[in-house]
């Protein structure tokens, strides 16, 4: 089966770097799959997840917050904000995190500057505990 | 025993425990170094990759007339307006540290831009800002800095006040002065131009020691046409705005690193000249203790001799 180069980095640490089959990421203008050959491509990611599938079958799921993806003929890079494989998620920590931010966005004399971030901080706990849960259901196997 | 035997004493004691203190310092500065220097190889991958994204847009379509790589002002009518930020840090006892940078902006300023009218600071540390308040520089803005900076958010306020300024042509370039991590026994104030992007790979930026990996580049001739989505000019606009962040991210990594490592020397410096001067003490010490002791004798002697 055809393959291509998929690297994901972030700031912080490089996230994964392998051949892989099939890759599906969502981005501002919705969910796109890459398959080998794909067209040369440049688009920015939405929050959301990234399943990777790998060589011997198995499936990497991951939740992403921000970023782009570049599409090169052998090679897609990920440049993301944050990424993080779904088994790494705490999900209570998530749901705390996810409450907090709920609680605090009720709370009024919030400036526009607090309101939007809070409202990222809150879609970004929402996306991360969305994929921690699909990752539990699933069983989806991962590739650390 | 003297007076005088007693104040060495206490010196000698008062001297000691200063040579604990800067010896932790040291201890301490060290295991920050190590940490930081981590940081800046970490964050290399990404910003690597980000120039390279840029570099492939370059070949393909024409960005040249997006504000942020337009130069404000043509080559004739010079560059009149500068923004400066420096990157410095928030404690003392590192040397020269922030007193280097600051002049070596000066004289970068001086040297390469002597038609330059005005010179507007931007300071990051409390130290470089009293720096360069000493230095007579015309502060703007003073940003707030963390010992170990965790994330790239807080070049964010940085990033977007230099930005706005640069599209409304405030600006005809920016530059961010910082110190380059050679090596942790060098570090070489640096001033680099930020904006308008220039379109070479910066070589210096986050390769803390230099090497060249040797990397495999996408072959660009078999790309026929980018697609973007979801469209350029959008694209454009929030990728630009990330790339300036992660070069200021990797600017104050790289200073914390010389940061940390300055004063590290600075305290072993100190420490050493602490223990020399404890010896020298001692020496002085047991001078005295002796001549205490023989002027003892011989006051004994002298008294015995005179009851015979």
């Amino acid at each position: 089966m055809d393959k291509f180069k998929l690297k994901i980095v972030t700031p912080e640490k490089v996230v994964l770097t392998d051949e892989v089959n099939q890759l599906s990421v969502s981005t501002t203008s919705g969910q796109i799959t890459i398959l080998p050959h794909h067209l040369p491509l440049i688009s920015q990611l939405a929050p959301g997840e990234i399943i990777v599938k790998h060589q011997n079958k198995a499936e990497s799921l991951m939740a992403v917050f921000g970023g782009f993806i570049e599409v090169l003929p052998e090679e897609v890079i990920i440049l993301a904000d944050r990424a993080e494989y779904a088994a790494d998620i705490d999900e209570k920590r998530a749901e705390e995190a996810k409450q907090r931010a709920e609680e605090a966005l009720k709370e009024q004399h919030l400036d526009s500057e607090q309101f939007a971030m809070l409202s990222a901080t809150l879609e970004k706990e929402l996306n991360r505990l969305k994929v921690a849960r699909k990752y539990k259901q699933k069983g989806i196997r991962n590739l650390q | 025993m003297s007076q005088g035997a007693g104040d060495i004493k206490r010196r000698i004691k008062s001297v000691k425990s200063t040579n604990k203190i800067t010896k932790a310092m040291e201890l301490v500065s060290a295991a920050k170094m190590r940490k930081a220097v981590n940081k800046v190889l970490a964050t290399r991958t990404y910003a690597d990759l980000t120039w390279e994204l840029i570099l492939h847009l370059l070949k393909k379509v024409d960005i040249k007339h997006h504000p942020l790589f337009r130069e404000n002002n043509p080559a004739s009518t010079g560059v009149k307006n500068v923004a400066v930020i420096l990157i410095g840090t928030n404690r003392g006892l590192c040397g020269s540290f922030n007193n280097q940078l600051a002049r070596k902006v000066v004289a970068s300023i001086q040297l390469h831009h002597p038609e330059t009218v005005s010179t507007d600071i931007i300071t990051m540390g409390t130290k470089v800002r009293d720096e360069a308040r000493r230095m007579k520089l015309n502060l703007i803005a003073d940003f707030p800095k963390n010992d170990i900076t965790q994330d790239s958010n807080v070049v964010r306020p940085i990033v977007n006040l230099i930005f706005k300024d640069f599209v409304n042509q405030k600006y005809d370039k920016v530059f961010v002065a910082y110190t380059d991590f050679m090596s942790s026994l060098r570090q070489i104030p640096h001033v680099k131009q930020l904006l308008p992007f220039s379109t070479e790979i910066d070589e210096r930026l986050g390769h803390i020691i230099h090497e060249k990996e040797v990397s495999q580049k996408a072959d660009l001739n078999k790309i026929s046409e980018f697609i973007f989505e979801p469209n350029q000019a959008e694209i454009l606009n929030n990728f630009l705005p990330r790339l300036l962040e992660v070069q200021l991210y990797q600017t104050v990594l790289e200073s914390e690193a010389s940061e940390h490592s300055s004063r590290m020397f600075a305290m072993r410096n100190a420490s050493d000249a602490a223990q020399e001067m404890v010896s020298s003490l001692t020496l002085v010490y047991n001078q005295a203790r002796q001549a205490n002791i023989t002027a003892e004798i011989a006051e004994i002697s002298a008294g015995a001799s005179a009851a015979v």
